[in-house]
């Protein structure tokens, strides 16, 4: 009976070892295919998104009248035309000479990579070349990877400014912070959530808002502007609306020299708090969350300051990792070559017991790679280096435990118990600032860490649990087993005696 | 018994002086030479060549060893379709992107030409940007294991067993870094987690450490009593 539970228990950890190294495999459609779950790899080892911005260097040209004043119909004229209207053609570079400098390339890559974090990116790489200003930044790739891209060269000028003179009134000096709101609406027109993005100024930003929104009032009271609230996609229809009203003065919010809206205010702001609604209320999710996510963008962009310079996305393709698959075999094949030779010290050094306890760390190998497909963790680089010292530290434990019952004359189930109590006290008490340090690197939103951690993590909890339940079970089972065996001789040798 | 405390004393001094040794070697090395960083954090060139069909990195390899005799070299696959490659080496003159191009068009039957494919700068990545998201992470639980180690071992001192901690923990890195600037070993991809491996085997030395001290100290007050 023992024989056949030590068999079992020998022939479950072959099983799962071949499933965890080989896979299990299906024919599907005229081919084979590995119905194990493949593991998550990170961005060094599985490449990620590569963008190249580089300094805008277009011009940008402005048709102005004798008086100076910009003429907006006159693109289609020829020079000829322009020269008779006394129009003249004035050339502006995207980014002046003055603000091409090192200080600035070094602003811009800082305002990315804050960019980068506030949307969540957990692994990016940056890269300035400082004499052309260019930009390099890796990002993983994933569903959300071009919506980050298209944050990165967006340079984030914020302005409100007077509608008829165009003078500048507020702009990304004013703001404090920028972020998402959500709430329901119940309005006639539209029913559902709404969302908002949310603009809140700092002291001199807020006494510029109580005045221009004293100044620049709605006489008539018909634009859309309700309790500091103004809908930002009706752009076009507000100002065709107020177009038809009495509006004394209106200022118009651009991002990025485009303009977002062009209203007025029905009273004095005084909150210093300005809410634009994204889109319109809605019940459906998809279009919420893409309300959510227009509005994430713009306050991601708006909370991080304006860039100085102004950048476009020159390259932007997938790049895969220079790790090859061929490159972790041989890492995989060299820690397999170590942990063989680490297993046979101990099978001469512990006979049977180093024999048994071998299998049981093999076992625990094989589930710990099953375990880590099916936990999501993400593996990189660290991650490796997380199961390596897994693996070792789950070495340790079972030398300690071996080595407290070779100094047994005699193991049984009272002296098994008491060596894997006071191995699992020694062996806990000995890593609990790994344990802290590995719940720590958990919890942090750099993917390489919480990889390294989250690989350990699991390492430790299957350390503890598959050690009391198979380990134990398998030294109970062979150490019964010899005890039945010499019991068994021993009446052998006193039936002779009688006889 | 004394004579064994002599010899761990000489052991000790020895120890301590190889390590002394090691660190400043380090750190004079790191001064005049600077740290060896790994291709792929330093400036270097870089070219994109479209195969327009699937293709192995090792011919790849073995085309880039015949062009660029002895340098180190990073071979990508670029893009889902993974038809065009992109080679990254310290300088890549024109020459030896002609000569990639002529061992491409051969092999592959592309007709690639030089004007069509640019030479990229790729910029540095600068070693403090390499570590910047690891400081507050280590900072953090560096001072979670401070104050774990102080109420577990107040029996030894607080203050001698914190100053041990942080001076052992620091030490440990330093002699790495101090190798890997000696040696020349390349700072890369895999420095990191050396570091964190390091930061942890520490750890268990010191706990080790700690604990056969608090068993000793427990041990003689027992057989004070």
């Amino acid at each position: 009976m023992k024989k056949i539970k030590l068999l079992t228990i020998i022939l479950g950890i072959v099983l799962v070892t071949m499933i965890a190294f080989f896979g299990v495999y299906v024919p599907v459609q005229n081919r084979m295919e590995d119905k194990v779950k493949d593991y998550s790899y990170a961005m060094d080892l599985k490449g990620g998104r590569n963008i190249r911005l580089t300094v805008d260097t277009s011009t940008d040209t402005k048709i102005k009248d004798a008086d100076g004043n910009e003429v907006t119909d006159a693109d289609n004229l020829s020079d000829e035309e322009l020269a008779e209207k006394g129009y003249t053609k004035e050339e502006t570079a995207s980014n002046s000479q003055d603000v091409l400098n090192e200080d600035n390339y070094k602003k811009s890559k800082e305002i990315i990579e804050k960019r980068l974090k506030a949307l969540g990116v957990d692994n990016y790489v940056t890269k300035l070349d400082e004499e052309t200003g260019d930009i390099l930044v890796e990002i993983p790739e994933n569903d959300n990877t071009d919506s980050v891209v298209s944050n990165l060269g967006t340079t984030g000028k914020f302005e409100i400014v007077d509608s008829s003179t165009q003078e500048v009134l507020m702009d990304n000096t004013d703001i404090k912070s920028a972020r998402v709101m959500y709430g329901s609406n119940s309005s006639t027109t539209s029913r559902g959530t709404a969302v908002y993005l949310d603009i809140e100024f700092n002291k001199d930003g807020k006494d510029k808002l109580k005045n221009i929104s004293s100044t620049y009032t709605n006489s008539s009271n018909t634009t859309n502007t309700t309790d500091n609230t103004t809908n930002t996609e009706n752009a076009d229809n507000t100002t065709s609306d107020d177009s038809s009203t009495e509006t004394a003065k209106k200022i118009t919010m651009k991002i990025d020299d485009e303009e977002i809206m062009s209203t007025s205010f029905d009273e004095t702001i005084e909150t210093g708090r300005l809410q634009l609604s994204v889109g319109t209320a809605t019940t459906d999710t998809d279009t919420l969350q893409n309300y959510i996510n227009q509005a994430s963008s713009m306050a991601v962009v708006l909370d991080n300051g304006n860039m100085p310079i102004k950048y476009t996305v020159d390259t932007n393709e997938y790049i895969l990792s220079d790790v090859t698959q061929d490159e972790v075999n041989i890492i995989a094949y060299v820690f397999i070559g170590l942990a063989a030779i680490a297993l046979i010290v101990l099978i001469i050094r512990y006979r049977t017991n180093g024999l048994v306890n071998a299998f049981s760390y093999i076992g625990l190998a094989s589930l710990f790679l099953l375990l880590l497909r099916y936990a999501n963790v993400v593996i990189s680089i660290e991650g490796i280096f997380g199961i390596a010292i897994t693996l070792i530290l789950n070495y340790i434990f079972v030398n300690k435990l071996l080595s407290k019952l070779k100094k047994e004359e005699k193991v049984d189930k009272a002296v098994i118990n008491i060596a894997f109590k006071e191995t699992y006290k020694e062996f806990f008490i000995r890593i609990i600032p790994i344990c802290i340090a590995v719940i720590t690197f958990c919890f942090m939103p750099w993917e390489p860490l919480s990889s390294f951690g989250m690989v350990m993590f699991w390492g430790i909890a299957l350390i503890a649990i598959y050690n009391i339940a198979i380990t134990n079970l398998l030294v109970r089972v062979k150490a019964s087993k010899k005890e039945s065996k010499g019991g068994k001789v021993k009446d052998g040798k006193k039936q002779a005696k009688n006889d | 018994m004394e004579k064994n405390k002599q010899k761990m004393t000489k052991k000790s001094k020895v120890l301590i002086a190889i390590i002394a040794i090691v660190i400043i070697a380090g750190i004079i090395v790191t001064l005049t030479a600077g740290l060896n960083f790994d291709l792929r954090y330093r400036d270097s060139k870089k070219i994109e060549l479209n195969l327009g069909t699937d293709f192995n990195i090792s011919d790849i390899r073995q085309m880039t060893n015949e062009v660029m005799e002895g340098e180190q070299v990073i071979i990508q696959k670029v893009e889902v379709y993974e038809d065009t490659v992109s080679i990254t080496a310290k300088d890549i003159t024109d020459e030896q992107k002609q000569g990639l191009i002529d061992k491409v068009n051969e092999k592959y039957g592309t007709t690639l030409s030089a004007d069509s494919v640019t030479i990229e700068s790729i910029p540095n990545t600068r070693g403090r940007d390499i570590i910047k998201p690891y400081i507050a992470p280590f900072a953090i639980a560096t001072l979670i294991i401070l104050v774990y180690m102080a109420v577990r071992y107040y029996k030894l001192g607080i203050i001698k067993t914190l100053l041990k901690t942080v001076i052992i923990l620091v030490v440990a890195q330093a002699v790495l870094l101090s190798v890997m600037a000696i040696t020349r070993i390349p700072i890369g991809i895999v420095t990191i987690p050396l570091v964190i491996t390091v930061y942890l085997l520490t750890l268990i030395g010191l706990t080790s450490y700690f604990e056969k001290q608090l068993t000793n100290k427990n041990e003689k007050e027992k057989a004070g009593k």
